[in-house]
């Protein structure tokens, strides 16, 4: 079996599932005997969830309309 | 692959249809007739085109891609006559002569020949162009008619009224004149003032629908123009005013409706039954009349980059000084060039400011734009310097370049306790928000905008790497520690035992 070392030189392909079936299955043996790896893993993926399901950052129409009008404003003072 | 000249022409007309409808104009049409193509072919290509949306939008609204494809229908022949003109519409009217026939043949279908057209004339009153312009293929269209009438007539989960007002809102953002038009007509038939549909077509922020209504339709524009943003957060949002999964399915399913229709109207050149709303008229970017050049290698345009920039069209417009079109391609980038300044500045005030001056840049600059990247590329490089020159005036600037150090090969996660089954369950959503930005603000900036684009912005691995001029190793050893980071940061928080630990 795989170490944790060579499970962790994998870890951000395994993540983004782009390992070959070959590799993903050794990752695979890996993770279901390794709880270290296991939690890595399910802890990894469950962050990259909460991170991309979190609206961080999200500008609201009601701060980003204003800037662009004010710009669009600008603009067109400039071109007429 | 190589492709021939007719294929090569077909496909950039398709991908024109697909993504420019507004633009689409005769000459492309010609451009197809030159290289060999006969009304059957080109009326499948936009039917296929069309079906191709549909797909596109109902694939990013639920996730998982249908699981059918195109059918091929055997053709039919069917003699010509000339249709009646259905009374009180456009086409009574002497303007009609002076349209624009359809792009390809029509030939009359009388509803008695043809039993779907009798249900048409049934529940309509009269037979739409938009449906007597398929007759060309009736097995095609009968297919489509029951689909239309199964997915919008029940009020199973939505209401007819939340339907049609979905198909208008979406056909409005999609610059749709004729399906608008007929929107707003179906719409005072199901009893909604004509002011009422009039203000959903030219914003419908500002109708008289409920908040709960309003963000169905926020949800479905969304969706139906395809904006990059789109996301499962927008899922969660129309949960959140009181949507059901079922009803949230519908929607979904109307707005792919909506953009077949759409597609299909364009791309065939159908001519309104009904005036669109002057209001709608009057707001509308006119991209039509605006670009009359057929994409082709006779405009200097490729394949290449057709498909390299989608936005290819605006930007020629902008770059010609009309200001309308940039307007448009920034409201459609904004999210992306704010999370990027965001990402790089690290606080909301700088961030804002910077977008200003970004907008400004952009426009001074967009002369120089000269399609060797994506339009949205090249957007977040002018938003990356606007934000680097904001940098310069601070002290301990951050480097985005700076290469990986040798120690940092090394980083290797501290926290192994493992999370709740479902961590989100454990805090509030604006608790589990404020716990991100915290976390996304204290990585190193090299990591955060790798993080930011990747897992907020969602771009793909390859595009981060174009975007931030970096490589994909370099991407992806950034995003694993960026990532392993904020899981640091989260873990005390997610844990089971730890119910209310935000602070």
């Amino acid at each position: 079996m795989i170490t944790c070392e060579e499970f962790f030189a994998e870890f951000a392909d395994y993540m983004e599932n782009q390992v070959s079936p070959e590799i993903r299955k050794e990752l695979t043996l890996h993770l279901s005997q390794c709880r270290a790896c296991q939690v890595l893993y399910d802890t990894s993926l469950k962050t990259v969830k909460i991170v991309t399901e979190s609206g961080s950052f999200e500008l609201p129409h009601s701060v980003s309309d204003p800037i662009i009008d004010c710009v669009m404003a600008k603009l067109r003072k400039e071109h007429s | 692959m190589d492709l021939s000249e007719s294929e090569l022409a077909c496909l950039q007309f398709c991908l024109k249809l697909s993504r420019h409808a507004p633009s689409l104009c005769s000459k492309d049409i010609d451009a197809l007739r030159a290289c060999g193509f006969g009304d059957e072919s080109i009326f499948e290509a936009v039917a296929v085109t069309a079906l191709a949306v549909y797909r596109c939008t109902l694939s990013l609204g639920l996730g998982p891609e249908p699981d059918f494809g195109p059918r091929k229908l055997p053709s039919t022949r069917i003699d010509q006559q000339p249709g009646p003109a259905p009374h009180g519409l456009l086409s009574d009217s002497h303007e009609a002569a002076q349209r624009k026939e359809p792009y390809v043949h029509a030939p009359y279908l009388s509803p008695k020949a043809f039993s779907p057209f009798a249900i048409v004339q049934q529940s309509h009153g009269f037979i739409p162009n938009f449906f007597r312009a398929q007759t060309l293929r009736p097995d095609l269209l009968e297919a489509e008619l029951e689909a239309v009438g199964r997915i919008l007539l029940p009020e199973d989960a939505l209401t007819r009224l939340q339907k049609e007002s979905i198909l208008l809102a979406v056909s409005a953002a999609n610059l749709n004149s004729y399906c608008v038009a007929m929107h707003c007509n179906l719409l005072r038939g199901l009893g909604m003032p004509s002011e009422e549909g009039d203000q959903i077509a030219v914003d419908h922020h500002e109708s008289n629908l409920s908040v709960a209504d309003k963000g169905l339709l926020d949800f479905a524009v969304k969706l139906g123009t395809r904006g990059p943003g789109f996301s499962r957060r927008d899922v969660v949002k129309l949960q959140a005013l009181g949507f059901t999964e079922e009803q949230i399915l519908e929607c979904v399913v109307v707005t792919a409706l909506n953009n077949f229709a759409n597609t299909l109207q364009m791309g065939l050149g159908i001519a309104p039954d009904f005036a669109p709303p002057a209001g709608f008229e009057e707001n509308k970017v006119h991209l039509a009349d605006a670009v009359a050049t057929p994409i082709g290698r006779e405009g200097g345009m490729y394949l290449v980059d057709v498909l390299q920039d989608l936005d290819a069209e605006l930007v020629a417009q902008a770059q010609g000084g009309k200001l309308e079109a940039f307007e448009a391609l920034v409201r459609r980038h904004t999210q992306l060039i704010y999370r990027t300044l965001m990402a790089m500045l690290g606080n909301p005030a700088d961030a804002q400011d910077s977008l200003q001056d970004t907008l400004l840049n952009a426009f001074k600059h967009i002369g120089g734009f000269q399609g060797r990247s994506k339009f949205s590329t090249w957007l977040v490089s002018i938003a990356r310097n606007t934000a680097l020159q904001r940098l310069r005036g601070r002290k301990n600037v951050e480097s985005l370049d700076e290469p990986e150090r040798e120690e940092e090969g090394d980083f290797r996660p501290r926290q192994v306790r493992s999370w709740a089954d479902n961590p989100e369950q454990l805090h509030s959503k604006s608790e589990i928000q404020q716990l991100v930005e915290a976390g996304i603000v204290g990585l190193p900036a090299k990591y955060r905008v790798v993080v930011v684009l990747r897992d907020i912005e969602q771009l793909s691995t390859d595009e981060v790497a174009r975007e931030l001029g970096l490589s994909v190793p370099a991407v992806k050893t950034r995003l694993l520690r960026g990532r392993l980071m904020l899981r640091e940061w989260l873990s005390p928080h997610f844990t089971a035992s730890t119910r209310g630990a935000v602070k």
